[in-house]
């Protein structure tokens, strides 16, 4: 049976060399997982969150590239911003909150990637189905 | 910003290694604008191929690729990769800096580093990402974290054998798809450039394999074996064709006349661009000379006719009998003709009795005998006059025809005999007798039948305007040669005596072509294949069906030739950059003879028209297939592109130069590593287990190309390592008396590393001393000891390979009991120098940049202007002016990005 569905955004620059590294280096990780790759994580809009939720992926996962973005020296803080309006609108909502996560993944994080999948793959798997 | 035309920049930037993109992150973020130029395919350089960083342990990527991203994303830095400087002017006290964009073959823009390209390619090569310790692909993204994340097509040239195939076939695509199992698109390929795969892996000559690299070693690819391995297999399986032919047909009408190899080459590529094509054949059946000319022995008559199959397919219609006597007149209800009316005309000798009974000419004698029409030879005695390959073809045919005895006449030796020399060695061996230097002068008959050949011998006369020396008769030598039948094969001439009042033509007969485009000099009249050439080789004719319908198609599509558009080959690679031929050629290759061609047995051969040569089989094709040397790396196979999602590949694409205006230049063009195969007792290149520590370092890192730490011979976990220090530096020996500064730490640290890799490991470190100089350099030095590392003082003698791949390091044991000592460990792993990097040293302007006797780049002074060198305005940074380690090449990147600051500045200023 497919596990929870997750969606991750990820940065062309930074979280996806480690996230292909992570495949490249045949470590396993839920099939379900869905990556979407962006320049920053910065740009996310908290009504993409909301619709991927909303459209059927059990949670969401930002990739984000913290103090080593190309683009922004704040990219950490302006991120931070889009995930607290997102949980914000989630709550408002009537979902789960702990359903989107973020975390900085290197260039080369392949295994802290892979971590955060099992561990967040299981937390939605507890959460059980979406209301 | 422009000048004169050409881009203007306040600083160029050479080397995009972590100095270069350090500096061009500093300046740019002071304002200025940046032209970084890199000569790889990423930035990067070698920071991002490292593990750690010492003696932090930091992660050498993590620190790398967000300064990878962000010079690619820096609004100030433009970046050039796969770029090199080829010329640096001084000019108006700035510079002018030629670059030369060097060929991706992939379009950047449409390129999505998906990794498709690489999956599909069928060419490995070593990866010099990974030092070679794993192989990647021609086509390739040189590494996971590499900006721009887009693929590289290396191409060399045009592989030699391509490239001497009159017909372009690409015989190095479908030997590379043969070696990966890929049979059926190795079929495909050869149909884009010929479409007698069949008949081509039977009788062709194989230009190609005159021209393969490992002819200089055991002996050429059997390619004409193997291309009959994948036709063989691939008509077993598909007894009718798979094309169809487009489905857009265009209403334009094209006639061929000839259905020998040019005109149905002709046909089917013009078909396959939807005209429709009707072929005139004067004879009772299609193939021309392939079918009337080549003894089946050497072309089974199935294989043509599958080959036939993929011409007619396509809905090209083949009317037999019907002979072309007017062009004028075809050209009434044809848009455009395509004559290939061949060599047919025999050339006759001119003396007394040629027209007897009994006396035949080839052209005459081969048809009737491979109809079975001609009258069995019942033990007869037949001489055939020639010494061409017809002559051949006769005499071996007669031979299976029933004669007693076959004798060919040859007015000259052997030597000179225009029939390839295999040829003449297989009817030699089944039992053709040759006469050479004897010509006939007369034949002689009993009433109107030839009984006899009044032969006179022949000597070397006098050099004709050719330069051969003409024979001639030696007076009073005749004598009589007893025949029942005489074959006169003493040459073919054109077919196209209808045609010299409608088109022009050369007095021997041959027509008239422009020979780029092969049109005729009546328009819409395209000419090719024997017509044209006089009698030649197959594929000689092929390649001029396949070009004649390609400007016949752009003379129907867009009303004239364009010469330009036709396609052009890069040149073949150098000799020295193909593997085992020059001295850095890329790998040593295993020497491997041919693959043995089987032959049916003499005596049973000369008794039937079947075959000679017997298939290889599944595992030799592959076996052969894999002695091919990839001399221009990429095979033009045309997966890569088949394959594409976004239609990235390019093959036309050229390099290209661009000119820049700088106000100064940065060079941060790095250091490359000591080639420790200098150092012979070291072993390094002769047993597998001993390595550098750049490969060490691959090993250790996240982006490391095995699963774990492994050795080269087995791909077991070392469990006892040794390190050498100074391998290649301090050593008078080989000319390189400084300390690279480095190997001591990053030993240190890969010791470290090791352990925790490997936790139950033996680590040992041989040094001379060890130099622990910075902030908490010595600190790092005393915590590996504590984890057990074992230093040893004394440098290496030699080492040598033991059982099972280990190795016998031997050593002076100076801080114990003196004596010479031999340990054993199963990795070895040289702690190498490093050098200047002097590629680009050579450059013009880059020359008067002066080196110190180390041949780094001079600073004026370190102290009072870092990274100043004696030309104003161009500055070094990082270790191109010595061997510095990470921490000191970030320190003085950013120096030397104020000191180009100040510099920009003062001149503004000095100018306003």
């Amino acid at each position: 049976m497919r596990g929870p569905r997750i969606l991750v955004f990820s940065t062309i620059n930074i979280s996806d060399p480690g996230i292909d590294l992570a495949g490249a280096s045949h470590m396993e990780y839920p099939a379900s997982v869905e990556v979407i790759p962006l320049p920053c994580s910065s740009g996310i809009r908290p009504s993409w969150i909301i619709h991927a939720l909303k459209r059927g992926f059990d949670g969401v996962f930002i990739a984000a590239d913290g103090g080593d973005c190309a683009y922004h020296p704040d990219c950490t803080t302006l991120t931070g911003k889009v995930v607290e309006r997102a949980q914000e609108m989630m709550r408002e909502e009537g979902i789960d909150p702990g359903r989107l996560k973020m975390a900085a993944i290197c260039s080369v994080c392949a295994e802290a990637f892979v971590s955060h999948m099992k561990k967040f793959s299981r937390y939605l798997e507890k959460a059980g189905g979406r209301e | 910003m422009k000048r004169n035309g050409s881009p203007a920049y306040d600083v160029a930037i050479v080397g995009a290694g972590i100095a270069g993109m350090e500096s061009a992150l500093t300046l740019g973020d002071m304002g200025f604008r940046v032209l970084l130029v890199e000569k790889e395919p990423s930035v990067g350089g070698k920071m991002i191929l490292l593990s750690k960083v010492f003696p932090t342990l930091d992660c050498a990527s993590c620190i790398s690729t967000p300064k990878m991203a962000a010079v690619a994303h820096h609004p100030m830095v433009d970046l050039l990769t796969w770029s090199e400087v080829e010329d640096v002017r001084k000019e108006d006290g700035g510079f002018v800096l030629r670059v030369r964009k060097k060929s991706r073959f992939v379009d950047e823009k449409s390129c999505t580093g998906c990794g498709d390209c690489e999956k599909a390619c069928p060419v490995p090569i070593p990866d010099r990402f990974n030092f070679d310790l794993a192989a990647h692909r021609a086509v390739h993204i040189p590494f996971p974290q590499a900006v721009p994340k887009k693929a590289v097509l290396i191409r060399e040239g045009t592989s030699p054998c391509i490239f001497e195939c009159p017909a372009g076939v690409k015989a190095h695509g479908y030997i590379a798809l043969i070696r990966a199992g890929k049979y059926e698109e190795a079929f495909r390929l050869h149909m884009e450039d010929a479409p007698l795969p069949g008949v081509l892996s039977r009788a062709c000559y194989a230009p190609c394999e005159g021209e393969c690299s490992r002819k200089e070693l055991e002996g050429p690819l059997r390619i004409r074996m193997l291309k009959r391995f994948m036709v063989d297999r691939y008509y077993e399986s598909h007894p009718e064709p798979e094309e169809e032919g487009p489905e857009k047909r265009r209403e334009e009408r094209v006639a061929v006349v000839g259905s020998g190899p040019a005109g149905l080459t002709a046909a089917y590529y013009l078909a396959r661009e939807g005209f429709q094509v009707t072929i005139f054949e004067a004879r009772e059946k299609a193939g021309g000379m392939l079918r009337y000319g080549i003894p089946p022995y050497r072309l089974p008559r199935e294989v043509l006719e599958r080959d036939l199959k993929n011409i007619t397919s396509l809905g090209v219609s083949i009317r037999t009998g019907e002979r072309v006597e007017s062009l004028t007149q075809l050209k009434e209800s044809f848009d455009a003709v395509f004559l290939a009316a061949g060599a047919w005309e025999p050339v006759r000798p001119g003396i007394e009795g040629e027209g007897m009974d009994g006396v035949v000419d080839a052209m005459t004698f081969l048809p009737r005998v491979f109809e079975g029409k001609f009258p069995r030879l019942n033990g007869g005695k037949v001489v055939v006059i020639g010494g061409g390959n017809v002559a051949i073809d006769s005499a071996r045919t007669a031979l299976r025809y029933g004669a007693g005895k076959v004798e060919i006449l040859y007015r000259r030796g052997r030597e000179e005999m225009p029939a390839h020399d295999w040829e003449v060695d297989a009817a030699l061996v089944e039992g053709v007798s040759l006469v050479e230097w004897r010509a006939p002068a007369r034949f002689i008959g009993k009433g109107n039948r030839v009984v006899g050949v009044e032969a006179v011998k022949m000597e070397p006369g006098p050099p004709d305007e050719s330069g051969r020396r003409r024979p001639v008769p030696v007076p009073g030598s005749e004598e009589v040669i007893p025949a029942d039948l005489v074959i006169l094969a003493i040459g073919l001439k054109p077919s196209t005596s209808p045609f010299a009042g409608e088109i022009e033509v050369n007095p021997d007969g041959t027509v008239r072509v422009d020979p780029t485009t092969m049109e005729t000099s009546m328009p819409g009249v395209f000419a090719g294949g024997d017509a044209v050439t006089g009698p030649s080789m197959i594929i000689q004719a092929v390649a001029q069906g396949r070009k004649a319908a390609f400007f016949i198609a752009q003379r129907l599509i867009e009303g004239k030739v364009d010469p330009a558009k036709w396609r052009e080959f890069l040149p073949p690679p150098e000799r020295g950059k193909i593997p085992g031929l020059g001295e850095n050629g890329r790998g040593r290759p295993d020497r491997v003879p041919p693959v043995a061609v089987r032959e049916i047995p003499t005596e049973k051969r000369v008794l039937s028209m079947d075959e000679v040569e017997e298939p290889l089989t599944e595992d030799e094709a592959v076996g052969e297939a894999s002695r091919c040397l990839d001399c221009a790396v990429c095979s033009l196979c045309g997966e890569c592109s088949r394959v594409c999602p976004s239609g990235a590949i390019d093959y036309s694409m050229r390099d290209s130069a661009e000119t820049y205006h700088v106000k100064s230049l940065v060079l941060s063009t790095g250091f490359r590593l000591f080639d420790p195969s200098l150092k012979e007792q070291y072993g390094f290149g002769k047993y597998p287990n001993v390595i550098t520590s750049m490969q060490m370092d691959r090993l250790l890192a996240p982006t490391r190309p095995s699963p774990g730490v492994v050795r080269p011979s087995d791909g077991k976990a070392p469990e006892n390592i040794a390190f050498i220090l100074c391998a290649g530096s301090r050593d008078r020996t080989v000319s390189n008396p400084f300390c690279s500064r480095v190997c001591c730490m990053y030993s240190v640290k890969q010791a470290q590393l090791l352990l925790g890799a490997l936790p139950l490991a033996e680590v040992t470190v041989y040094y001379m001393d060890i130099r622990a100089f910075g902030k908490g350099y010595e600190e790092f030095f005393q915590q590996a000891k504590g984890m057990g590392i074992s230093f040893v003082r004394g440098r290496v003698a030699k080492v040598e390979e033991g059982p099972d791949g280990n190795l016998i390091v031997v050593y002076e044991d100076t801080e114990g009991t003196g004596r010479v000592v031999r340990a054993e460990h199963d990795l070895v792993v040289l702690s190498v120098g490093i050098l200047p990097d002097l590629s680009i040293a050579g450059v013009p302007g880059v020359r008067e940049i002066e080196r110190d006797e180390l041949l780094f780049v001079r600073e004026k002074s370190e102290v009072v202007n870092p990274g100043a060198t004696n030309l104003e305005g161009v500055f070094v940074a990082g270790t191109a002016s010595g061997p510095r380690d990470i921490p000191d090449t970030v320190l003085h990147a950013g120096a030397v990005s104020a000191q180009v600051g100040a510099y920009l500045l003062r001149r503004k200023e000095v100018r306003s």
